[in-house]
């Protein structure tokens, strides 16, 4: 890490922009990071939660629209609330977590998870209503109707985290809210891309934002190939 | 049986998701220390904070170990000043006198020193439909822009944002005794420096803008359309200040204090020269040797 693009070493020249290369390739690593576990994150309680929610449909009924709704919520709003409960003077200031990149994931996650709690949810249900519901009436127990399940709804699951990462690693206002855009250390995609636009240098922007989508694309192409190696 | 299932898989995962975080933040090679830094966007923008913050470090590596790091949070000046009143940030580097005086008095700054200055100008269309470029002072200028605005010639952009910036225009504005505010013609962008002077190319309006944003816009050819109409070295003044805050404590402070001192002294001969190689002049006047001059101003512009 050697200073900003302008006075680190151009490694990489792009259409006139100036860039140390290994800045971005940290910047890169980072968000993929960040986003990646707090799609881990949101995922360990959206599964169990979409399951539970797909087997009560009276409480699924109530909570199910309520969490299509809050999957437009602007991230500024939770990066704001997130903010005022770790600042010092908060009621969690003394985890200390402002302004590092674990603000961010729990930011992440929390922004995240009913959009993928619905969209599980969704899966799941319908393959209970195809396959549970006639798995029981055959005799299987609950553990085998849960395994079979859990078999039918996996590609579900697995689209249901890549569009999870992808609002994850293309949000901003979390991550500058709580994570600060710290160099060398909370700097993610979407901040480095703010930053630059705000310093005029729309090259390097629009390269970052390329960055972003090349990313996104490729986690989204790496897990159709993982399901069709499985034969899902 | 299934939801037992589901518990153990559920824990598993957290489990793991936890172990990953946490393994990460304990492994590092040595404690970091990090100094969080509230600034101006202006001087961030620039590049001159990095550019001295490398400097810096450089300095102390061998005092605090390895893995010293100036945390600088680019917000506008109000913003920073309200994250220092939380105690969110252990420095603030800004550039609002009279936003400044008022932390001061409430007890969140201590220990303030003038480190830099530089000017606001006046920016607008070449034309210069509101003839500004021949007015004998600023309130003047402004006044032109009004009337100019009022007759459907001219567009003036503000930021909107209580930044040093916005706060020195509603100064300005104050003192012409005329109040833009709803005017059709006064638009408020809300956002940073060179959001808004972007706002003002496409536009062909008038904008306030510190030199250092506007020079390094112009040179990356992003506002062809704006131009310097009004520039003037006493009452356009803009003073950077450096503060500690009072919630700062432990090995944060003390090196925070060390980069005060270091602002203060070995930098300012790094900031007279920063930017002359890339715009042909200095973006930042050191304030060495200046400072009876500064302060007096300051007091000036802080009491509005």
């Amino acid at each position: 890490m050697n200073g900003s693009a302008r006075f680190g070493q151009c490694s990489l020249v792009v259409k006139g922009g100036c860039w140390d290369l290994n800045d971005v390739i940290e910047i890169t690593l980072r968000s993929i990071y960040v986003s990646g576990l707090a799609t881990l994150l949101s995922l360990s309680i959206s599964v169990p939660s979409a399951y539970y929610l797909s087997r009560n449909s009276r409480v699924a009924r109530v909570i199910i629209p309520v969490f299509e709704a809050l999957i437009g919520i602007p991230t500024v709003f939770i990066g704001l609330v997130l903010y005022m409960l770790l600042s010092i003077r908060g009621p969690l200031g003394f985890l200390k977590l402002l302004y590092t990149p674990y603000a961010i994931i729990i930011g992440e996650s929390i922004l995240i998870f009913p959009l993928i709690t619905a969209i599980i949810y969704r899966v799941m249900h319908n393959t209970w209503v195809t396959y549970g519901e006639l798995a029981m009436t055959l005799g299987a127990d609950e553990k085998q109707t849960l395994m079979l399940i859990a078999k039918h709804a996996l590609p579900g699951i697995i689209a249901a985290s890549i569009m999870g990462f992808s609002r994850a690693i293309g949000e901003l206002g979390i991550a500058l809210l709580v994570g600060g855009n710290i160099k060398g250390y909370t700097r993610v995609l979407t901040t480095a891309l703010a930053l630059e636009v705000s310093k005029g240098s729309f090259e390097e922007a629009l390269t970052l934002g390329l960055i972003l989508i090349v990313t996104v694309l490729s986690f989204s192409v790496l897990s159709r190939i993982i399901e069709r190696w499985y034969g899902l | 049986m299934g939801y037992k299932t589901i518990l153990i898989l559920l824990l598993i995962l957290l489990s793991i998701s936890m172990i990953v975080l946490f393994t990460n933040k304990f492994s590092m090679t040595c404690e970091s220390i990090r100094v969080r830094v509230a600034t101006t966007t202006s001087l961030y923008a620039t590049g001159l904070l990095d550019y001295l913050a490398d400097k810096f470090v450089d300095r102390i590596k061998e005092k605090y170990g390895c893995n010293t790091i100036l945390a600088f949070m680019p917000l506008g000046s109000g913003e920073a000043l309200r994250r220092a009143k939380n105690g969110d940030a252990c420095l603030v580097l800004v550039h609002a006198p009279s936003l400044e005086k008022e932390y001061i008095s409430k007890g969140v700054l201590t220990d303030g020193h003038i480190f830099a200055y530089n000017y606001f100008i006046i920016v607008g269309p070449k034309d210069d439909p509101a003839n500004v470029s021949h007015s004998s002072n600023v309130i003047e200028a402004f006044r032109k822009i009004y009337l100019a605005g009022e007759l459907g010639k001219a567009k003036f952009i503000s930021r909107g944002d209580r930044s040093g910036t916005n706060v020195r225009e509603l100064m300005i504005w104050n003192l012409t005794g005329l109040n833009p505010k709803g005017k059709p013609w006064y638009i408020e962008t809300g956002s940073g420096m060179g959001e808004t002077l972007l706002v003002a190319n496409e536009f062909k309006a008038y904008t306030l803008s510190d030199i250092g944003t506007f020079l390094k816009f112009k040179s990356k050819g992003r506002i062809p359309n704006l131009v310097i109409l009004y520039s003037n070295d006493t009452e356009l003044i803009n003073i950077y200040s450096v503060y500690m805050v009072s919630t700062c404590s432990g090995i944060e402070k003390s090196i925070a204090n060390s980069f005060i001192k270091f602002l203060t002294g070995d930098a300012q001969e790094l900031i007279a020269k920063y930017g002359i190689h890339e715009y042909g002049q200095p973006l930042f006047y050191p304030a060495k040797g200046k400072s009876e001059w500064l302060s007096k101003i300051w007091s000036m512009l802080a009491s509005g």
